[in-house]
């Protein structure tokens, strides 16, 4: 059941009554709700894979009451190495299996010993396998760190793992933000819904207008990129930066917003990363709730930026590695992550990846200034690079693709597949660029204005605007699912 | 809580009511003409009608329709008489044109052409050849004027009866229901852009709960004998439409792409004297698309190769005749 669906939208609407009207007494009875619900939500994709999230709740369940039974640092430790092994080894066996055998084939291949790859296997990918494998892990990571008391009430730990508004695609969250709300009786707040429904409303926006709309004009360029120009390119790939920013800052917004309609607050995952001012401000503003992850559970641990110089270097190329390979099993985001470590590094290593940590472009002022423009759109272009890695289908796609930009630079104007006029993309996007900018102060906010009537006006427009560019002819899962 | 439902409910009927503004000032969404049947059970739309047909969500095309008092798509009146020459174009969508303003359609496009012919055009879409040559016969006197008749077959979609009978399902559109749904612009532009395919879906699958399941028939590929036999029984279908409703070969041709039409009828028609008028050739030369971008109906530029085949045709015929 996708979020931009009419069984999502009948669904959300039924659990929404009955939990508020029917099931608001007891906190038990709301998490009831909030589980079947939850299972239901996912077993809709394919109800077989209902069983590995159980088991990954039953496994981190007792996990987390092992570690925090036992004083040694040792035995604590065994216990936290038998989450992630469970953790990992899930995630190892749907998503790197077949890329493992196939790179060892690979591997031999090129050094002239040809094997058949007889190992690989026909293994589905469980939705959203990876956001809550690490939902999970990182429950056992806070009470190993003592951070965190462990739950003995089985059915709050089961909701907060399978807690369907960001099961699939996350943010993924802590059991420190998420369990205590689990825990309490939730109340219900009117100015707490009110404010859930405008991010799934603006959510929706970026996903039906933004992601949906440039969806086959991105496609349709790296598919064929042999046959376009460079400036044809160029564009592809700069859409694709918007694709997959309305795709999965959409979806982050309408699961923001749907836990919020139960009274639930989940963490930010995007702080308009288009306005970062260089990378390290970027990956404070892009999925925030991975890239804390990473901080919190891989780099710290490692020493972070505490320990040399060259250490800490080490430990940035490993988190960014790491992140890479999260994104999938494919050469592609491991090139993305290491080229992200190597526009990060210099970076560190001048200071500035923490200057821009607590404010925002134009902080003071309307606009922002000509020096913040031209970092910004150095930024954009760095990371609008990085993402040919991201989107081709394979590494060789993705130089050939570079390859094609830097040797064969020429001009034509980009026609639309379906010969829509390219103007009202072009409009499209600097309108959003412009809106964004405006409520660049709160992500949680997008239609913060004072008087009813220019809000009411906004509504209209984001809705319109669905219908303008809705097309009833495309896929409508997001590009986060595959992950 | 309540405050919120009745809140959402305020807003979502305000925000409705503010897009039916927007799309009746933008025009978004595309008129429907009312249709009837005659008294001689010809299907048609209500004369004197105009309006505007709209395709695509931003309106990427937008082209006006007039239906003159005959009950078709076209610039002029249907007058014939035997003083002058007229030509009529009978046909389904391609020739009713309403994806083209009404004055730049194949028949004004040939009329430019032939100066001392006027050019009528009986188009409609939906219609096969069995609306055509039942119509041709219900109004013998009118078509009795006029000089030629080309007739637009398509042997794929048009051979499906040998017998004509009114089509209830284009007619179910008049119902009052959907006459009333039609008055609400923003339902009609929903429904064209796809938006309400989900829910007409759901509806449907709701309305079959219970209901015994039809067993899955695996749709088998289409043998060469399947083809044959297909193709023998749209044979046996334009006979049997000719048997009742009459077609006049002197006066009458069929307008055909030879592309997508077997040997088989080809051979036919020459065997039997029919004349046909093949636009193939030109499509296959033109270096320029022929079919506009948001459907699959002629664009100007194929419609221009069109007339010019029709022109031509006509005027090789004169010359014969001359």
């Amino acid at each position: 059941m996708v979020f931009n669906s009419l069984e999502f939208f009948i669904f959300l609407i039924t659990i929404f009554i009955f939990y508020w009207f029917f099931f608001k007494k007891y906190v038990k009875s709301q998490n009831i709700l909030l589980l079947i619900s939850s299972y239901v939500f996912y077993g809709w994709w394919d109800w077989r894979f209902l069983s590995l999230i159980m088991l990954s709740t039953i496994v981190d369940y007792f996990v987390g009451i092992m570690i925090d039974s036992n004083e040694t640092t040792f035995k604590r430790k065994q216990w936290l190495w038998v989450s992630v092994l469970f953790n990992v080894g899930l995630l190892g066996f749907f998503k790197y299996y077949n890329f493992f055998v196939d790179s060892w084939v690979d591997m031999f291949s090129a050094i002239g010993y040809n094997m058949n790859s007889v190992w690989t296997l026909k293994i589905i990918l469980p939705v959203g396998i990876s956001f809550y494998t690490f939902q999970t892990m990182s429950y056992s990571f806070d009470i190993y760190y003592r951070r965190l008391k462990p739950t003995r009430d089985f059915l709050s730990f089961a909701t907060f793992v399978s807690f369907f508004p960001q099961l699939v695609a996350g943010p993924i969250e802590r059991a420190s933000n998420l369990l205590p709300q689990i825990n309490k009786k939730r109340i219900f707040n009117y100015d707490q819904s009110v404010g859930g429904l405008k991010l799934i409303l603006w959510g929706l926006f970026k996903k039906v207008v933004i992601a949906d709309a440039l969806a086959p004009i991105v496609d349709d360029i790296f598919s064929n990129y042999t046959s376009y120009p460079a400036s044809s390119l160029i564009l592809g790939v700069t859409l694709f930066s918007f694709q997959v920013y309305g795709d999965f800052s959409g979806y982050s917004d309408i699961a923001i917003g749907t836990a919020k309609l139960f009274g639930i607050e989940l963490m930010s995952n995007f702080k308009f990363p288009v306005f970062s001012r260089n990378v390290a401000e970027y990956w404070q503003r892009w999925h925030v709730s991975l890239s804390t992850w990473f901080r919190h559970y891989i780099y710290i641990p490692l020493g972070g930026s505490r320990v040399s110089k060259l250490k800490s270097v080490r430990n940035i190329i490993i988190i960014f590695l790491v992140s890479g390979f999260w994104h999938g099993a494919n050469w592609t985001f491991i090139f993305w992550g290491a080229f992200h470590a190597l526009v990060f590094i210099p970076v560190f290593l001048m200071g500035r990846n923490t200057i821009y940590k607590n404010s925002v472009v134009g902080e003071n002022s309307y606009f922002p200034s000509l020096i913040e423009v031209g970092q910004m759109l150095f930024t954009f272009s760095i990371v609008t690079f990085s993402r040919i890695f991201f989107r081709s289908e394979s590494i060789t796609d993705a130089f050939g693709f570079i390859k094609r930009i830097l040797s064969d630079f020429s001009y034509k104007s980009y026609c639309h597949p379906m010969g829509y006029r390219m103007i009202d993309y072009y409009i499209l996007i600097i309108v959003f660029v412009l809106y964004e900018y405006r409520i660049r102060k709160d992500e949680r906010s997008p239609f913060k204005f004072k008087s009813k009537i220019v809000r009411f006006i906004i509504y209209t427009i984001v809705i319109l605007g669905m219908l303008l560019f809705y097309d009833s002819n495309i896929d409508r899962s997001f590009i986060y699912f595959q992950f | 809580m309540k405050k919120i439902i009745i809140k959402s409910a305020l807003y979502i009927i305000l925000i409705l009511i503010s897009l039916e503004f927007i799309v009746r000032v933008f025009h978004l969404n595309k008129d429907n003409p009312s249709r009837f049947v005659d008294e001689y059970k010809v299907e048609k739309w209500i004369p004197n009608q105009e309006g505007y047909s709209v395709t695509g969500n931003r309106r990427q095309n937008f082209s006006k329709f007039y239906i003159n008092s005959f009950g078709y798509n076209s610039y002029r009146e249907f007058t014939p008489s035997k003083d002058k020459i007229e030509l009529a174009l009978v046909g389904d969508s391609f020739i009713e044109g309403f994806h083209q303003n009404y004055y730049n359609s194949i028949g004004k496009k040939i009329e430019d052409k032939l100066v001392d012919t006027e050019v009528y055009e009986y188009g409609y879409a939906g219609y096969d050849l069995a609306d055509q040559l039942h119509l041709i016969y219900a109004y013998k006197e009118t078509f009795d004027l006029i000089d030629h008749v080309v007739l637009g077959l398509k042997f794929k979609n048009d051979l499906n009866r040998g017998e004509y009978h009114v089509v209830q399902d284009r007619m179910h559109l008049e119902s009052p229901l959907y006459k009333k749904a039609r008055r609400i612009k923003l339902l009609v532009y929903a429904q064209n852009i796809g938006v309400l395919a989900p829910l007409w879906k759901l509806a449907g699958r709701l309305a079959s709960i219970g209901k015994k399941k039809k067993p899955y028939v695996h749709q088998k590929k289409e043998t060469k004998q399947d083809l044959e036999i297909k193709h023998a029984t749209y044979i046996k279908n334009f006979q049997n439409l000719i048997d009742i409703y009459g077609f006049d070969k002197e006066r009458f041709m069929l307008l055909i792409d030879k592309g997508i039409t077997p040997q088989v009828f080809l051979n036919y028609l020459d065997d039997n004297n029919f004349k046909y008028i093949d636009f193939s050739q030109s499509f296959n030369e033109s270096k320029k698309p022929t079919t506009l971008i948001y459907d699959r109906h002629w664009n100007n530029h194929g419609r221009n190769l069109v007339a010019g085949v029709i022109y031509n045709y006509i005027k090789d015929e004169k010359t014969k005749t001359d």
